[in-house]
């Protein structure tokens, strides 16, 4: 690392951990559509969701009317909401409500639990959470998956399931927690769960399987849930002592930027990721949060 | 003779089939309630019907000399019995109605063509009671192989609905492929949300067991009511003080023997003194079909003689032989090593009695099988001896012990699997994890995995990583994550060995060893007075 870098990481770890708006007020503030990246800050996950939309232009930015939606959340774990092992089902419910305001014609929300599915999708509290909202969420069915080919560079070719390859526009939104093999699961690691097959083989080489499938999947929106993340004991954790309340929710058009901004929350530099490195030299989006226009917003 | 047919009595055997039909019904409502509902606690089941079954209630008794408070309903039967005779059988029992009506549509369909008196001996079930009670003395639980609630639900559970589940994932996959989405949808839906198990091992056998058991019916009408179900047997012998006496009237009599034709349950209703009262259930047929309505039930409150009973020469003599035959057989279901030490592919389910325990309460339905949300309980059949076969055994292969679940726990009907709470059940180990470093890809190909750390449902986990240096095949080294397991903290659930990519022989896998319900099985000493 030299100086330069040292210097630039000092200034965004510390703009982020301490919550200083200004510094990043300005480059909101420019011109444009929109900023790249909303965090917003709050005491209700369903409220600052809704916010960190709206800090992004609305949903209409990302979901046209007649659209058919995908929201895929974290449910893969048997965990209830405050072992911060499955995104928080108001984030859920909000995201869901969201894209039926601005149009979407029917809003499917599936992940391919890990766990058992019923178990996963009622305790996690997101099947009543996205029921009420007037969502689908059907369980996974091994069989309806198609063999797709993803092009990477080490994944060639993977079963998707069916229900996300037949969406128009994909929302990601994943939890941000801890991961002993990658160190962190949040927004790029989540496609696992819109695939089939023998995923634990990808640990064989999962950083290169998770840039492969960021690659591929191109999620219109991603909303990261850090309201209450894991800490330690991840990917399931099992104690609410194995969470932390950051109360925050961090939604974006760029998918590495929103894994480098959820980073943040577990005083991990970005560039430590190998994942969010290849993802950058990909192309798929920048981990220099200096470089994203970002807003913030506490309320 | 003016020739016309009961109006009462055909009343009343469209009733004893609505009867029939209902207990079935409630019964396959509640057989298929026994799974993940959505709650963690879902209270009674198809459980139920077992408490009322008297043969469960005392073998269960007697074998494991424990009283288990649930059986009392079984006392409303035997009051039932004594008073109205073999109700129970024509009218209540499930498996009752499957031979019923499987008996029905093979005279219908002209298999089975009943004699005209019919002389097979109706002993046999008698001496199957007395081989099932003579062996509960020594503490040997024989009766669930076929009991008819054990019987049923375990053919259901293990069998006929993971068949039909089977048969749905081909009617799905048809739907599909004809682009028939939604279609397809429901019944994938359906699937994952009664949490229909399709995997079992002895799952062709318990359903060959069953479908040749309703097969037999094309030989002889009730097959299994008549020569084999030792419950009935056992209701029969309380049967000779009931108050509904078979009655001819001799001078409507036309001699015509349709009545003892078609007694499902040879009965022999013609002639009047050779009525069996023991084998009558009641179903009303005899009444129903005689061409003079000659045949009424009326009340008389004297019993039978027990000869007369079912007419079956229960002598002093053959009582004794079977009762010595039972106990003698005993030992030869104990020969077995599973008596001296465990083994090792042996995990009960969480909150399982001990052992000796276990064997002598289990009475093999299925249920915590069929409550399962993994599929992980699978019948047994050389791991537990002979008297353990078809006893619930986790093969985390198939499927893993759920941490937050504790449905087969709620599901057994005799407290063999005692009762636990979450809370309880996590604290249980009913095995211990094991890493084969020769197989596991860290250790033995150098690349990185611990999916089973990742899946590690306790926390702290109870497998850790460690660095480890492993040997490439071009000589160089790497350095890889690397499960280690600290027992103190596994339970045993399995989770590991199922998620291990090395799927045919997992490369980290659980045994038996270090079970809390047993003392012989264990492994981590806990010395008294050292701090842990």
């Amino acid at each position: 690392m030299n100086r330069r870098d040292f210097l630039r990481d000092l200034a965004v770890g510390g703009a982020v951990l301490n919550w200083a708006p200004r510094v990043l007020a300005g480059q909101a503030a420019a011109p444009g559509k929109g900023p790249d990246l909303a965090a917003v800050e709050g005491e209700s996950p369903y409220l600052i969701t809704k916010e960190a939309v709206a800090a992004l232009g609305g949903m209409k930015r990302f979901v046209g009317k007649g659209d058919k939606i995908i929201i895929k959340p974290n449910v893969g774990w048997d965990r209830t909401p405050e072992m911060a092992a499955c995104t928080n089902p108001d984030v859920v419910k909000a995201l869901v409500e969201l894209a039926h305001e601005a149009g979407a014609k029917k809003v499917t929300v599936i992940d391919n639990t890990t766990n058992q599915a019923k178990r996963c999708y009622v305790r996690s509290g997101i099947l009543d959470a996205a029921r009420a909202a007037g969502a689908d969420m059907p369980y996974v069915d091994e069989t309806r998956v198609k063999k797709t080919a993803l092009k990477g560079e080490w994944l060639k070719e993977w079963d998707i399931l069916i229900d996300v390859l037949e969406a128009d526009k994909i929302i990601n939104v994943p939890i941000a927690k801890h991961h002993s093999l990658c160190r962190l699961t949040m927004g790029m690691k989540n496609w696992l769960g819109a695939l089939g097959g023998a995923r634990n083989q990808l640990h064989q080489n999962l950083d290169r399987a998770m840039v492969d499938l960021a690659a591929y999947f191109k999620p219109s929106l991603t909303v990261l849930d850090a309201y209450r993340i894991l800490v330690r004991n991840g990917p399931q954790g099992g104690r609410v002592s194995d969470t932390k309340l950051v109360k925050t929710v961090v939604a974006g058009i760029d998918p590495v930027a929103v894994d480098s901004m959820g980073a943040t929350f577990f005083d991990i530099r970005p560039q430590e990721l190998l994942y969010l490195r290849l993802a950058q030299e990909r192309g798929l989006g920048k981990f220099e949060l200096e470089k994203v226009r970002v807003e913030k917003r506490k309320i | 003779m003016k020739r016309e047919k009961s109006r009462k009595y055909r009343l009343l055997r469209v009733l004893r089939a609505a009867s029939q039909t209902a207990f079935f019904g409630l019964f396959l409502t509640l057989f298929i309630g026994a799974h993940y509902t959505g709650q963690d606690y879902i209270g009674s089941t198809v459980q139920r019907f077992f408490h009322f079954d008297p043969l469960l209630a005392l073998v269960t008794f007697v074998s494991a000399r424990l009283v288990y408070a649930l059986f009392i309903y079984s006392l409303i039967t035997i009051a039932a019995t004594l008073i109205l005779g073999r109700v129970f059988c024509g009218w209540v029992c499930p498996l009752g109605a499957v031979h019923q009506f499987s008996s029905f549509a093979f005279k219908k369909t002209k298999f089975l063509r009943p004699r005209r008196e019919e002389k097979a001996s109706l002993a046999w079930k008698y001496y199957i009671l007395i081989i099932v009670l003579a062996g509960a003395v020594l503490g040997l639980d024989l009766a669930g192989y076929l009991d008819p609630f054990s019987f049923l639900t375990r053919s259901f559970a293990v069998s006929i609905f993971p068949g039909l589940a089977y048969a749905l994932s081909g009617l799905k996959a048809g739907f599909y492929a004809l682009g028939l989405t939604a279609a397809g949808r429901s019944i994938s839906q359906l699937l994952g949300n009664w949490t229909l198990n399709e995997t079992f091992l002895q799952g062709f056998a318990v359903g060959f067991f069953f479908l040749g058991a309703v097969a037999l019916n094309a030989w002889k009408e009730r097959f299994w009511c008549r020569y084999l179900c030792p419950t009935g047997a056992f209701l029969g012998l309380l049967s000779r003080w009931n108050i509904l006496k078979l009655r001819i009237d001799d001078e409507k009599c036309i001699k015509c023997g349709l009545c003892t034709q078609h007694c499902e349950t040879q009965a022999h209703p013609y002639p009047n003194e050779k009525w069996r009262s023991g084998e009558c259930i009641y179903c009303e047929t005899c009444a129903a079909i005689c061409p003079t309505a000659a045949i009424g039930f009326p009340v008389k409150a004297t019993p039978e003689k027990l000869t007369n009973i079912s007419d079956v020469n229960l002598s002093r003599r053959k009582v004794l032989l079977t009762t010595f035959l039972g106990l003698v057989a005993v030992p030869f279901f104990r020969l077995t090593p599973s008596q001296k030490r465990a083994d090792l592919k042996l995990i009960r389910p969480p909150g399982a009695l001990p052992e000796p325990k276990f064997l002598a309460k289990c009475v093999k339905c299925g249920q915590c099988m069929r409550a399962c949300p993994t599929n992980g309980l699978q019948p047994a059949l050389t791991q537990a001896g002979p008297e353990g076969i078809w006893t619930p055994m986790l093969v985390p292969k198939i499927g893993y012990c759920e941490y937050y679940c504790s449905l087969c726990t709620q599901v057994c009907p005799t407290g063999a699997i005692q009762k636990q709470t979450i809370e309880e059940k996590n604290k249980l180990k009913i095995g211990s994890a094991w890493v084969n470093k020769n197989r596991c890809l860290p250790y033995a190909l150098g690349k990185p995995c611990i999916v089973c750390e990742e899946h590690c449902p306790v926390s702290p986990k109870a497998i850790k990583f460690v660095e480890v240096e492993a040997k490439l095949p071009d000589g160089k080294t790497v350095v890889q994550k690397a499960p280690v397991i600290d027992l103190e903290l596994c339970t045993g659930c399995g989770i590991c060995e199922n998620k291990c990519p090395v799927v045919d022989d997992p490369a980290v896998y659980v045994t038996s060893v270090g079970e809390t319900r047993s003392e012989k099985n264990r492994l981590l000493l806990q010395v008294i007075g050292e701090p842990k």
